[in-house]
Order: structure tokens, then sequence, then C-alpha cells
């Protein structure tokens, strides 16, 4: 949108405006006696999308009804990884029931097969439910965390090994 | 001590069991009203359970928006519509849960213990202290009802139960469900009180389940237990509904006919 800042309705009277700089309290200018919260915008400096399809000009198919265009708009920077790159230019019909980012909303696109993993992907791929518990019990300690990172991030060459390494843990679970 | 009243007897549905789940779905499928825009939001079967029941059952002119459901949510543009609903003051009931809530209809989805050095540190609030003022009724529920969630006084208040006159509220608390209880609220007093008992429970049981001073209504009263109808219906069809969004829940929570 654009806009300085924003008016909300609630929060009044919570704790979140106690940690929160960007909500204030401020009067209603149109309701005098009447105390508003108004936000700052949020902009991120990056926002990064799994798509289902993008072409080479950066349009893009997100999956489901989301709020991902006003994300995309809200950030300086927009990052798009996708199932697949097609040779057809996209349109917002090709979205159908889909989420459709035009590439004036978009910066870079990437081809990452299984880019949402451990998340899953629609119908593509399910919810990875066991690496997201191994992730969940690395978390909790800072050696367990550094192993983690070191197996599944630092010590991969490109998303293809991490993968492979999640078919290994996968596989070594089941016995 | 408080005597418990049975209102209704059901002795047919005496021989059925059910899961906590089952009979909190069932409380709530009870609460829904005809011709009403209810919305459930992330994470909250049992409420979305609840509600599909009653639209099978008793509300056929219900508006159901329960996000991430196929079948359920309408809106083109993602969850910020729901929210926005809210907002215009359209939103006639909504479903919250927190991890602590106290006496004076505060809950708690942030963090427990100091805030800046938390034991637990929650997803937090994602509109919930907007949607706490803004639905015209709110419905809390917590499968657990004990004094580690019960609490004198919350440690971080997501969304206040009770504000000053001249904030703009469409509405607020209404009930909160668990197994072994259902509080209404008492908004002239500003607190939660005691009105049902649920089956297998008794005034004494929640009260010392309950970390605070749990007034007991004068009307207090057994929940009717759930009804050989409202299982049957809860599992087979809202369970068939269910499982597309929640496939764990339904299996695991919703017995089988």
């Amino acid at each position: 949108m654009g806009v300085p800042f924003i008016a909300v309705r609630g929060l009044l009277h919570s704790d979140i405006l106690k940690h929160r700089p960007d909500l204030l309290v401020k009067e209603n200018p149109f309701n005098s006696g009447e105390p508003v919260v108004v936000a700052q915008p949020i902009r991120p400096d990056v926002a990064v999308f799994h798509a289902v399809q993008a072409d080479r000009w950066g349009n893009v198919i997100t999956p489901g009804h989301r709020d991902d265009l006003m994300m995309a708009r809200a950030a300086r920077w927009v990052i798009v990884t996708a199932e697949e790159i097609v040779e057809n230019k996209l349109t917002r019909r090709d979205a159908g029931d889909d989420t459709f980012l035009p590439a004036i909303d978009v910066d870079v696109v990437a081809h990452v097969p299984l880019g949402a993993h451990p998340g899953g992907f629609g119908s593509l791929s399910e919810h990875d439910d066991r690496h997201c518990r191994e992730y969940i019990a690395a978390a909790k300690g800072e050696s367990s965390f550094s192993v983690y990172l070191e197996r599944y991030v630092y010590g991969v060459h490109g998303h293809q090994e991490y993968l492979e390494r999640v078919d290994a843990a996968t596989r070594q679970a089941k016995g | 001590m408080q005597r418990l009243v049975r209102q209704r007897d059901d002795p047919m549905a005496q021989t059925v069991d059910y899961t906590p789940e089952e009979l909190m779905a069932v409380v709530i499928s009870r609460e829904v009203r005809d011709y009403e825009t209810v919305g459930v939001g992330a994470v909250s079967p049992i409420p979305a359970a609840g509600c599909i029941l009653a639209e099978q059952l008793h509300v056929p002119h219900v508006t159901l928006i329960i996000l991430d459901s196929e079948e359920y949510y309408p809106f083109p543009a993602g969850s910020s519509e729901l929210h926005f609903l809210a907002q215009r003051g359209d939103l006639d009931l909504f479903f919250l849960s927190g991890i602590q809530f106290d006496r004076r209809g505060n809950f708690n989805l942030h963090v427990i213990g100091d805030y800046n050095a938390p034991s637990v540190r929650m997803a937090g609030a994602y509109g919930s202290a907007m949607l706490y003022y803004m639905a015209h009724r709110v419905i809390l529920f917590r499968a657990e009802h004990t004094r580690r969630i019960f609490v004198e006084q919350v440690d971080f208040v997501t969304g206040a139960g009770v504000t000053p006159e001249n904030i703009y509220r469409e509405g607020g608390p209404a009930l909160l469900v668990t197994p072994k209880a259902v509080l209404a609220w008492d908004k002239a007093a500003g607190e939660w009180i005691l009105d049902r008992v649920q089956p297998g429970s008794s005034v004494e049981d929640i009260r010392q389940n309950t970390g605070f001073d749990l007034r007991v209504s004068p009307s207090v009263h057994m929940t009717t237990p759930p009804t050989i109808r409202e299982l049957h219906v809860l599992r087979t069809v809202v369970k068939e509904k269910l499982a597309r969004s929640y496939p764990d829940f339904a299996r695991e929570k919703i017995l089988t006919v």
C-alpha cells in the first residue's frame, strides 16, 4: 500500500505493546478520546517464496490462496525458488486457484525441486514430520544445533546433497 | 459444598465412551447459533470439529470460515481476509486457545516466565489480540485443565479480558471450555465463573485444578453428555471432513463408529 502507518483494531492493554516500538497508541483523529493502535509498515529486506511454477521473466505461481502478493510487495528484494521453470510465459489465468505473482514484484527465480522441504508443498510433497522432529531435538542445545547446521546447511553443496542427507537419515531411522 | 444437579439425563449417552476432545467438540457445537458468521483459526481442530458438527446438526444457515480448509475457506487472498472481516465487526464467533488463562479473562499465547529470558516461547499472537476484541463472542478452549494453565495472573497478557469503556470493542470472552469445565464470562464482574461441570468431574475437582479462586455460579449444573446422535455424526461426516485439514487429530482423537 505504501502508507506511512496504518490503524489497527484491538491490541490495547495487551503486553504486546510493551515490546513493540513499531506499534503506538494514538488518539483516533476522527473520534476524540478514543485510543487506537497505529502500526509502522513492515518493510523486509528480502522475502523468499517457493513456487509451483516460474518463468524466465519472473512470473510465478505459488500454491493456494495466500497473502504472498502482499508479502512480496512489502519486501525490497524477492527471491523465488520453483519446482519447475516453464518455457512459456505465465499469466494470471494459468494460476487458477493458486496465487499469481507478476514479474514486476519478483527479482530472482531459481529452479529448486523439493525446495519447500521439510515443509509440505500442496499435493506435490508431504510435510516431513520426522525431519522436523530431528530439527526440534537438535535446536534444544547449542552443540546439537551446531551438529545439525554442519550436517544439513554448511556441510552440503546445494539442495540436492541436502536432500540426500535427509533421505539417508530417514532410512537410518526406519532401520 | 455445592450440589450438582443433572439437568437432563440421557441414559443412552451414558453407555457410550468418548474422548475429552470429542466432548469439547460437542459442547462447542451446541454454542453455535444459526445465521452466524463463525471463524476458526490455525491449529484449532477441536473448534473446527465442533463447528462442522453444528452445521450438520442444527445450524444449516451458518457461515463457517475455517483457515486452511479447502471446503470452508471462501476468501481468495489468504488469511488476512478473515482478520479484516473481524475488524469490520462482521465476525460473530471465534475460538482461541492459550498457554495460560487467568480469572480476569486474560490469555497468554507468548511466553512463560520473563519476556526477555522465557522458559517457553510460543509462536505469538497472530491476530488474536485483535480478534479477542473484535469478534462478537470468543470461546476459549484448552484440552488440559491444570494449575499450570489456570493461573492467578498470566505471565504475559496477549489479549485482555477487561478493558476500559473508551476502548473500541465489539465483543470478547464468552466461554472457556476444557475437559473438566465450562466457564462462563461474567461481564459485569469481569471474571470467569464456573457454569457447567463436564461428565466425570466435580466442582471440587475443578477448583482443585484451577490456580485462581474460581467463583461458582448459583445455577451450576452438569453438561448434558454427548448424545448418540451427536457422536455418530461427529464420527462419520465430521471426522471425514476434518481429516482433510487435521488427519492426525481426526484419526487419533475422534473414534470410529
